[in-house]
């Protein structure tokens, strides 16, 4: 290849249209998306890949999607051949096992052929709002994957340029939601088709052999980048562990165990201790499990540069079959990302004291999803209210950790307002706040959690909860303090009162309060040398008692006067 | 003797005055420093360069960046937020969403109130604006004891469901005015904006709470220095909607300035949209370290009903600005042995290279003045002078690291930035639905016009339109707007539940305010008009389109419902690609807008010559990483009709057009620059 005769510009050039040809993708999917999940969630993420199923740009979506899309266009070359892919062409595949993710996450791919040659695919990941689980949307408490919905393998949903009717058919008779479901296909299947005239309109400009020599150089940029970030790494075996807590059908913490290696160049992450795969719904598909390793690798070495096949190639993952990472047939998946924002904070924490400037304390953790379901008695209609609820963030060096902030496997989330939430729902918001002191003291403190208290306005419902991470609650580092675990507690300070993490219908009635508080985040080094200014203003504002100033800060009475 | 009407825009360096005299029917155009310490000196210096003193001008709009200065340096004033108990901290959980997703060192928008200043108040409404707790007046006296004690300048306030029925926050202005008086700003969230989802709104609040005594104060004294030196018409402010209202009413709410100086760009962009009969323009606004993209469609400015300022959100009718991170000031640097163009910038301090203000690495600014596209002493007008062997100085270094001649890298640098700028501007479209190419590219600022042609021949865009004025465009442009007034009341309810005889009489009530508006504006009977509209969703949807209405008395006719979901389903289609005919539709905010025609500029076509009698001097400029005699032209020395065919550099005082190699300029009827690919060379 004629390297030697291209320029920096060149390439530069030419990088940037490969990362505009994936936004552009994006956002076709985005524009043309039917439901709220993909176009306000970004519940969602594109590739465009060159003929060797190496990425050329990837516009930023779902982190933990990252650098895997890839994964389907392989396994369906090595299922049906080189020869299978014909121009015009857009497969579609959810198969956990296969794509390491839940079967609501459809992707979609399709190959991309320039006069005649096959030069590359364009592939898209969405989430589907439901995929015909046995418990609308996907249940909390499934033990085999065919409780979870309809599984496929890769299959061709447009052949040569039309969209076969009878597999769009299937799909849609398959979803408690057909029509948005047909219609979020149609928007993966516009999103490839974009993916397919940007690559041919570049290629077409560039010429091919510059844009495989581009491509080179751009490759070896990134890896030389990465490299020398790895490099700068010492070197040494680094450990983390820790579990979340059960696997929604039995009281057994689930344990995750990481080990980092660091050697020269390369940095290998095994996480091959794990536990065995799992009768609940925890479990993830191998897939996923790199995917998330590669999320904290990047997150630690490069958060800046959008990846590219020249990424990710000084790290290795292991990943151990039939563990709860690399789940194998029946293992259920429908909360695999439950593992894995545990698995991202642990090999954050495990690289912490050699990164110490990178690294952050860990997040309260999980989605801590609350759903609500009954009857509307302001019209008779059916409601089904299903909201994550924002936690504690981690400390780092020189700040303090976010209060109140959706963790980290979620996209740009949004919380619901009171006022949409109480004129849709039958319920009423009574509080909604900082969880003073949740999270972990330090130099640099953690974020605190919510409390998002609901009052129930109608008679009957049922109560969902999927609450996490109370027996591994967020760490610190370098001497900061642990978080406050989550709580949910069903009407507090009655005779009745309860206390629960993960929940399936529980009944409820007119006037119940569910009070739902999510943890804080790890602190940072040691609280008793905290800036007295910071640790003042923390009182003021109430994000730290006075008691807790005084016995975890060591601030003594005269101070506290000022 | 009153014969001028005039814009006045005041920037962070210049302050721009465009005037158009009516007796001749043209315009001028002039600028000054701006005097931070007084803003009105600057101001009236610009005037007199203009000749156009205050009791010559028959109309003046002025547009001020005062109330965003202050909310950038954080300097306006220090508020206290009355919010409802129970939901104190809406305003710091800021919706728990974050906008950067691989960051573990994520930090929200910094609120503009810290937390011990937001007051829980008792008292709370329901879904439906019903009490279900009175509020407590004595928490709102105590609240208002502590801001006199503790000298707060500015009080918000923020209750739940305060858009239905507003009694509770103006019971508690009530209190809150006699414990205080008529002089401490109060803002309720319901007067700013009347619609659903508290944080919003809240946000909405602090930050009219936040910024508008300072622009009150600054109006009130600019207004009262211009009557004094003999302005005997109404002064008239831009608004972030591109619309105009009396400095009277903008006092009143001041927050709807904030964006006032950069909409002038796109409403220019409407008025020739208009003059041209191109319906359809991409602005490009390109300063020294800036680039901001507005689009005009069909005519009409591309406003959304609710912004972000430093991802603070705002409840407003707001022209769509995209701040693109790649302009003038973008950074070139080497990464791994590649080039990178931005997205960091060199910003306005240390600036670029040439600036001479200690900036060592290259930017865009620099590799243009290489390429000798700019002139360094023409530069800002001649009133900065740029450092040639400083930019050539940054660039010879970065081209040493990379292995390359220096005016290749220069060239490179610029056109790492014109793909990325046209990728971002594509980007943008794609989002709305719409094809770049159908669209004219209208470039200005100071460095606008320098990359547009590069530009539009990215985006396959055939027509390059470089206005007037191109750095005093915005001005121009705010004496092209008319009087806007939007009001809102949120009205949410499924289509099918809706009561038509209540959404009639609201639209109705919402309409005869704004007529009242028109008249305290001082528009006379017939030359004002009221739009009505509705934003719309399919149910399950959070974000709404705003659906025209043909009249407030619209809901009552028969078969409304069918009319209305129609509308609606042909704009989701041409919006999002695709629609939902037959399914649920949902009804989320009624908006009546009433706007007021001032009157306009009528100007003569200017005069005319033929072909390329114009004098012009011949200099070496690159294109195609090679030396090109091009025709350096000044901008004055160009008639209408003239036609100037590339390489080519036209100077100006505020700016530079660059004329490609098979690229020809044409000027046309009123001065505007045309430019289009073609095959011949010069």
């Amino acid at each position: 290849m004629a390297t030697g005769t291209l320029d920096p510009i060149t390439t530069e050039i030419v990088r940037s249209a490969f990362t505009a040809a994936a936004d552009e993708m994006n956002a076709t999917l985005i524009r043309s998306a039917y439901t709220p999940i993909i176009y306000e969630m970004k519940d969602c993420s594109v590739a465009l890949l060159d003929a060797e199923h190496r990425v050329l740009g990837q516009s930023a979506g779902l982190p933990i999607f990252l650098g895997n899309l890839e994964i389907c266009t392989r396994i369906c070359e090595e299922m049906y051949g080189r020869d299978g892919w014909e121009p015009g062409d857009v497969w579609i595949m959810n198969d956990s096992y296969m794509t390491g993710t839940h079967l609501n996450d459809m992707t979609a791919f399709g190959p991309i052929f320039v006069d005649g040659e096959l030069t590359g695919f364009a592939a898209c990941r969405a989430h589907w709002l439901d995929v015909g689980a046995k418990d609308p949307g996907g249940p909390m408490d499934s033990t085999e994957i065919y409780q979870e919905g309809i599984r496929l393998g890769p299959l061709k949903v447009v052949e040569r340029g039309r969209q076969r009717r009878d597999v769009t058919d299937l799909l849609a008779r398959n979803s408690r939601f057909g029509y948005p479901a047909a219609g979020d296909l149609g928007a993966q299947i516009a999103c490839v088709r974009t993916g397919q005239r940007r690559l041919e309109a570049i290629v077409e400009k560039y010429g091919r052999e510059t844009l495989e020599a581009a491509r080179d150089e751009i490759f070896a940029q990134t890896e030389r980048l990465e490299r020398t970030l790895v490099a700068a790494i010492p070197d040494g075996v680094y450990h983390a562990q820790g579990c979340i807590d059960d696997d929604g059908t039995s009281d057994e913490p689930v344990w995750v165990r990481v080990v980092v290696t660091v050697a020269g160049e390369e940095m290998t992450i095994d996480v091959t201790g794990s536990d065995d795969a799992r009768r609940g719904p925890i479990n993830c598909g191998e897939a996923q499990a790199i995917s998330a390793c590669r999320v904290a690798y990047k997150l630690l070495i490069n958060p800046d540069n959008p990846p590219d096949g020249g990424a990710f190639r000084p790290l290795s993952v292991n990943v151990r079959p039939g563990s709860l990472l690399g789940a194998e047939e029946p293992y259920p998946c429908q909360w695999y990302f439950t593992p894995l924002g545990l698995l991202i904070d642990l090999v954050v924490k495990a690289l912490a004291d050699v990164l110490p400037e990178q690294a952050a304390g860990a997040s309260y953790g999980d989605s801590m999803i609350i759903g609500l379901a009954g009857v509307d008695p302001r019209n008779g209609r059916p409601f089904f209210d299903l909201e994550p609820t924002v936690g504690g963030w981690g400390a780092w060096q020189g700040s303090d950790g976010e209060d109140g902030l959706i963790n980290n496997v979620n996209g740009s989330l949004k919380d619901l307002p009171i006022e949409v939430l109480e004129t849709k729902f039958p319920l009423r918001m009574t509080e909604y706040s900082f969880r003073a002191d949740s999270g972990g003291a330090g130099r640099w403190r953690g974020g605190n959690g919510v409390i998002r208290e609901y009052t129930m306005d109608c008679d009957q419902a049922e109560l969902f909860l999927w609450f996490e991470r109370a027996k591994t609650p967020a760490w610190g580092l370098f001497g900061g303090g642990t978080a406050t675990p989550p709580a949910v507690v069903l009407n507090p300070g009655h005779g009745d009162q309860r206390t629960m993490l993960k929940a399936s219908r529980v009944p409820l009635s007119r006037g119940d309060v569910i009070r739902t508080m999510t943890g804080g985040g790890g602190g940072y080094g040691s609280p008793t040398e905290r800036d007295s200014d910071a640790l003042s203003r923390d009182i003021r504002a109430g994000h730290v008692t006075a008691d807790v100033a005084r016995t975890i800060y060591g601030l003594n009475a005269e101070e506290q006067q000022q | 003797m009153s014969r001028f009407r005039v814009a006045m825009d005041i920037g962070g360096t210049f302050t721009d005055v465009v005037a158009y005299d009516e007796e001749v029917g043209g315009y001028v155009a002039g600028k000054s420093s701006t005097t931070p310490g007084d803003l009105t000196a600057g101001v009236l210096a610009a005037l007199a360069t203009v000749d156009a003193q205050p009791e010559r001008c028959s109309f003046a709009v002025h547009g001020t960046t005062q109330g965003l200065n202050a909310f950038l340096q954080r300097k306006g004033e220090r508020v206290l937020l009355l919010a409802t108990a129970g939901a104190r901290d809406v305003y710091h959980i800021a919706r728990g969403n974050r906008t950067r997703l691989y960051d573990i060192h994520y930090r929200k928008p910094i609120p503009l109130v810290p937390r011990e200043d937001i007051v829980a108040i008792a008292g709370r409404l329901n879904y439906a604006g019903e009490e279900l707790a009175p509020l407590d007046r004595e928490a709102v006296r105590l609240a208002g004891v502590r801001a006199r004690a503790d000298g707060f300048g500015a009080i918000a306030v923020a209750f739940l469901f305060a858009y239905l029925n507003p009694t509770h926050e103006l019971e508690a202005e009530a209190i809150l005015r006699e414990e205080l008086g008529e002089g401490m700003t109060i803002s309720l969230s319901h007067r700013i904006a009347r619609e659903w989802r508290e944080y919003e709104r809240t946000s909405s609040a602090v930050l009219d709470a936040y910024t508008s005594p300072v622009v009150r104060t600054y109006l009130g004294r600019l207004e009262s220095e211009l009557t004094e030196r003999g302005l005997n018409v109404p002064l008239h402010i831009m608004q972030s909607s591109g619309g105009i209202i009396t400095a009277r009413s903008a006092r009143q709410m001041a927050v709807q300035t904030l964006l006032s100086g950069p909409v002038g760009g796109t409403m220019g962009g409407v008025a020739l949209a208009r003059r041209l009969t191109r319906p359809n323009l991409i602005c490009v606004d390109m300063g020294g370290t800036s680039f901001d993209v507005s689009l005009v469609i069909d005519g009409r400015p591309d406003i959304s009903s609710e912004a972000y300022l430093e991802g603070l959100p705002l409840l407003m009718s707001v022209v769509n600005f995209h701040t693109i991170g790649a302009g003038g000031g973008s950074l070139a640097y080497a990464e791994a042995g590649g080039l990178r163009v931005g997205p960091e910038s060199a910003g306005a301090d240390p600036g670029p290279a040439c600036y001479g203000r200690g900036g060592t690495q290259p930017t865009v600014t620099d590799a243009n003045l290489v390429l000798g596209r700019t002139d360094p002493t023409w530069f800002a007008g001649g009133q900065m002078s740029l450092d040639v062997d400083a930019a050539h100085r940054a660039v010879q270094e970065l081209a040493g690291k990379l292995r390359l001649e220096t005016v290749d890298l220069a060239e490179g640098i610029c056109d790492v930035i014109n793909a990325k700028m046209a990728q971002a501007i594509r980007t943008l479209t794609v989002e709305k639905g719409i094809e770049p190419r159908d669209f004219a590219l209208v470039a200005f600022g100071g460095a606008g016009p320098m990359h547009a042609a590069f530009l539009a021949k990215e985006l396959e865009v055939e027509e390059v339109i470089v206005p007037r004025f191109p750095g005093a465009f915005s001005a121009w442009g705010m004496l092209e707007t008319e009087i806007r007034k939007d009001f809102a009341q949120a009205w949410f309810s499924p289509l099918a539940d809706a009561d038509h005889g209540k959404l009639a009489d609201a639209a109705g009530a919402l309409e005869r305010d704004a007529e009242a508006s028109l008249r305290e504006e001082g528009i006379a009977a017939g030359h004002g008009r009221v739009e009505h509209a509705l934003d719309v969703r399919y149910a399950g949807q959070e974000y709404t389109i705003t659906i025209g209405l043909l009249s407030a008395s619209e809901p009552l006719e028969p078969g409304f419902d069918d009319a209305l979901s129609g509308r609606f389903d042909e704009a989701h289609e041409r919006r999002f690609g695709h629609s939902n005919p037959g399914a649920p539709v949902e009804l989320v905010t009624l908006r009546v807008t009433a706007f007021g025609d001032l009157g306009r500029a009528r100007p003569q076509p200017l005069e005319s010559q033929r072909g390329d009698g114009y004098a012009y001097e011949e200099r070496p400029v690159v294109f195609g990483r090679s030396n090109r005699d091009a025709r350096i032209v000044r901008r004055d020395a160009l008639l209408v009709g003239a036609v100037v065919d590339g390489p080519a550099v036209i100077v100006e005082n505020t700016a530079t057009t660059v004329v490609p190699p098979k690229w020809q300029l044409r000027v046309d009827t009123y001065g505007e620059l045309i430019m289009r690919a073609t095959d011949k060379e010069a």
